[in-house]
């Protein structure tokens, strides 16, 4: 009966359905499908498939009214030979993972638990001052951070520390990623604020009593109830804002530039969009940042495969044992 | 509570009021008394966008012209806006000639980024949307004349008696491939900027301040002597540490004279560029040592403009190199309150570059001019040339280089009393006997971002070989071919 309800293959003894009776039946189902499928073609799929095809061409903008050359991985044989490739590379990761752990994912976590176990009322509000970062413009947040971590005289870290003896710094330039990381992440922690706030709201009450009426402190109700009742939105946001950090560069752009000096603080999309898009003399290899840029869609799809492995998404999205029964 | 009604009926009818005034068209109408009515509206936004209106013969045709210009506000706007003011005098010559068509021109102008106003450009050209007439610095040439954007220039220059007044040796910044693909739009110079006061402070007598400029020129007092005279400050405590030279916040155009400061060629026979090692290792030596000795703050390439010009205005910085229209930037926009330019004549002084002693030796600068040029989608290249020449004349290019610190083109203007007249022009028009050029190459800017990320280097504490290599693999990596090291 439980298979014959959930469809899940034929009858013992039967024949199997004939192919076309099998898409006959899961016509309906594409029908409804389609339309989301060919947006997801045109809009995501698409667009790596072309940005493929221009890594495989010397396209600029001294050849950009020309017919497209072909060169084949050259642009790919570039990237790797730059000197500065593994210090990209090395920076990107150190970048994603910092803000993730410490921000997007970590402080979102703790500040969730923190305002989900407050009056509701507070929590809420918490909540929504975690949000402004996200709401303000990218430019007048950045003109904020900027001003805030200003060289001397300027700055108001130097206002407000020079009264207490503290030698005044350019504080950007001086602690570079320190900022880069904060300006990030203080975006970036609504996002998972929001989402395990919800998560957490949304577990049965009678676990948390019941667990409460066994003795069960509030850590242990933490670590044993609540974080493996979120570990879809916990799978979720990591992966989702994994990737929104790779390829995400706009803050750094405003605040360093990639700098100070030479590519301190440059991660792998910012150099994509400088190889492409972004040169003092605005020489735009577009050929050869469609390089850089295709690398990172393979380092998204990799990292994304292994959080779906360490998840166990499998898992996850499984039929619920219970109507297996 | 009727007293409380009243006051309610009287707030409402006010924000009523200013509702209906904010609601009312931002529109600027000003009339110009020449035969035409010319109607000017000014959208205020960063993008400036003006209108032309003209009168039409009966049977005659209406044709419009687009000029995009990239201009500060508001010393630089007149590199458009002598577009405007050439209108009434351009349509006049059509009517002479017997033409039935006017011209109607509308002008884009801000001041974006160089990369982006470039990329703009080239996007609008391949879209078959360019404006029809582009300002830009010459060094686009180099990649617009190969990519088809451009109209070549060359057979219809002499149908304009107005470009026999061009100074001769701005042509050769138009040219690509031995045609001429514009018409320079002004010039400018590079001068070292230095505070008078702070020398003074250092015990420096009024005689060896003015006599700077005569000095340096001569051979005299070279990059070294400024870089002793900076440390002497910093130590003296007249600047504080890193205050003693500035250079600009960013990449630009600058530092190439440097290179050819150190003795570096940049043009070869062919189409590839060249790069001097030896030239470029004495760059990145001078600017590490600089840093090292503390004269340089190792965060002057942090990209801020807005500090720059406060620090220099602010009387920080004992030697600075610039630009000519910084001089114009500065009185207009950062000591107005000051006293405005008589307080830069007071306290700064100006001249050409110091020779590098182990370079050249001699004296430099460099001149970027900004050249008016015809996007090869325009239907009408004959009229938006007869508009550049009609702009192209003394009265309108001297306001505008008087207003924005550029110098003239023309010839006329070494007897044109406005421009003789403006103290500032006549005394920084001696250092283009020592000016150099960028080059119109594709591969430039790729050359300068090389040579730039060299720069970065040595400024950010690597050793001025370790720059070099920087620079050189840089330039292997992205040029190729394109790229003679030497």
């Amino acid at each position: 009966m439980a298979e014959a309800i959930m469809g899940s293959g034929p009858v013992k003894g039967q024949a199997p359905p004939s192919r076309w009776a099998q898409l006959k039946a899961t016509l309906g189902a594409w029908g409804f499908i389609s339309p989301a499928a060919v947006l997801v073609l045109v809009f995501f799929f698409l667009p790596v498939v072309i940005l493929f095809v221009i890594s495989l061409t010397d396209l600029s903008s001294s050849n950009f009214s020309e017919p497209l050359t072909f060169i084949n991985l050259e642009n790919f044989t570039r990237l790797f030979k730059d000197k500065f490739f593994p210090k990209i590379l090395g920076n990107t990761f150190f970048y994603v993972a910092t803000t993730l752990s410490c921000f997007n994912v970590g402080m979102a976590l703790v500040l969730a638990l923190l305002t989900t176990h407050i009056d509701r009322r507070a929590g809420l509000f918490f909540r929504l001052i975690w949000l402004l970062p996200r709401i303000t413009p990218s430019v007048i947040y950045i003109l904020m951070w900027r001003r805030i971590s200003h060289q001397p005289p300027f700055g108001l870290i130097n206002q407000l520390l020079g009264p207490f003896g503290v030698e005044p710094q350019y504080w950007l330039f001086e602690q570079p990623w320190l900022f880069v990381i904060l300006v990030n992440g203080f975006v970036g922690a609504s996002f998972g604020l929001i989402l395990f706030s919800s998560a957490i709201e949304a577990i049965p009450k009678d676990l948390i009593t019941a667990a409460k009426v066994d003795g069960a402190s509030t850590w242990q109700i933490i670590r044993d109830i609540t974080l493996p009742q979120i570990r879809w939105p916990l799978l979720f946001v990591t992966t989702y804002q994994t990737l929104s950090l790779l390829t995400s560069f706009e803050y750094i752009l405003l605040l360093t530039e990639g700098g100070p000096g030479l590519y301190t603080t440059e991660v792998w999309a910012l150099t994509a969009y400088k190889r492409a898009l972004k040169t003092y003399f605005g020489h735009n290899q577009w050929g050869y940042g469609a390089a850089w840029g295709f690398v990172l869609v393979i380092i998204g799809i990799v990292m994304s495969t292994i959080y779906l492995r360490v998840f166990r998404f499998g898992e996850l999205v499984q039929e619920p044992k219970i109507d297996v029964l | 509570m009727k007293k409380h009604r009243l006051w309610t009926i009287v707030a409402a009818l006010t924000v009523f009021g200013m509702m209906l005034v904010g609601c009312q068209p931002q529109t600027v109408t000003v009339e110009v008394p020449v035969k035409e009515t010319v109607e000017v509206v000014v959208e205020k936004t960063v993008e400036v966008i003006k209108e032309v209106e003209v009168e039409v013969p009966v049977g005659g045709e209406l044709v419009h012209i687009v000029a995009r210009c990239k201009a500060a506000p508001p010393h630089e706007e007149g590199r458009c806006n002598n577009l405007v003011s050439a209108v009434g005098a351009a349509n006049a010559a059509l009517a002479e000639m017997g033409d039935d068509r006017r011209i109607e021109l509308e002008i884009i102008q801000d001041n974006a980024d160089w990369g982006d106003y470039k990329t703009e450009f080239e996007l609008a050209s391949d879209a078959g949307a360019a404006p029809d007439i582009v300002c830009s610095g010459h060094e686009h040439i180099g990649d617009w004349g190969p990519a088809g954007y451009l109209v070549d220039v060359t057979g219809m220059l002499g149908d304009y008696p107005e470009f026999d007044d061009v100074i001769d040796a701005l042509w050769a910044s138009t040219e690509w491939n031995g045609s001429r693909w514009g018409v320079p739009q002004d010039a400018e110079a590079r001068p070292l900027y230095y505070n008078k006061t702070l020398l003074a402070e250092l015990g420096w007598s009024d005689a060896d301040i003015e006599s700077l400029p005569d000095r340096i020129m001569s051979g005299e007092f070279t990059w070294e002597d400024m870089f002793d005279t900076a440390e002497e400050a910093v130590n003296a405590g007249v600047v504080a540490e890193g205050n003693g030279w500035w250079h600009r916040p960013k990449n630009g155009g600058d530092f190439l004279y440097y290179y050819y400061a150190a003795g570096g060629e940049i043009t070869s026979d062919g189409d590839a560029l060249i790069f001097d090692k030896a030239a470029a290792l004495k760059v990145y030596e001078k600017l590490y040592a600089a840093v090292d000795r503390g004269i340089l703050s190792d965060t002057r390439l942090d990209g801020d403009w807005t500090s720059w010009h406060t620090g220099i205005t602010d009387g920080d910085v004992l030697f600075m190199f610039g630009g000519s229209w910084n001089w114009a930037e500065w009185f207009s926009n950062y000591v107005v309150d000051r006293g405005g330019e008589d307080y830069l004549w007071e306290h700064f002084g100006f001249a050409a570059i110091p020779g590098m002693a182990n370079g050249t030796g001699n004296p430099t600068t460099l001149t970027h001019p900004l050249i008016y040029m015809i996007s090869s989608a325009s239907e009408h290249p004959d009229l938006a040339l007869l508009l550049i020449s009609k702009a192209s004349v003394k009265e309108l290019n001297t306001d505008y280089a008087i207003a924005s610190g550029h110098l003239g083109i023309l010839k006329s203007q070494a007897e044109y009393g406005p421009y003789t007249s403006s103290k500032f022009l006549s005394q920084v028009l001696p250092l283009l006997d020592v000016t150099t050029f960028l080059p119109n190459s594709p591969y430039w800017s790729a050359w300068s971002n090389g040579y730039y990320e060299g720069i970065l280097a040595a400024e950010s504490g690597f050793s001025a070989e370790d720059a070099l290599e920087v620079a050189v693999d840089y330039l292997q990596n992205e040029l190729g071919d394109n790229v003679i090291i030497r």
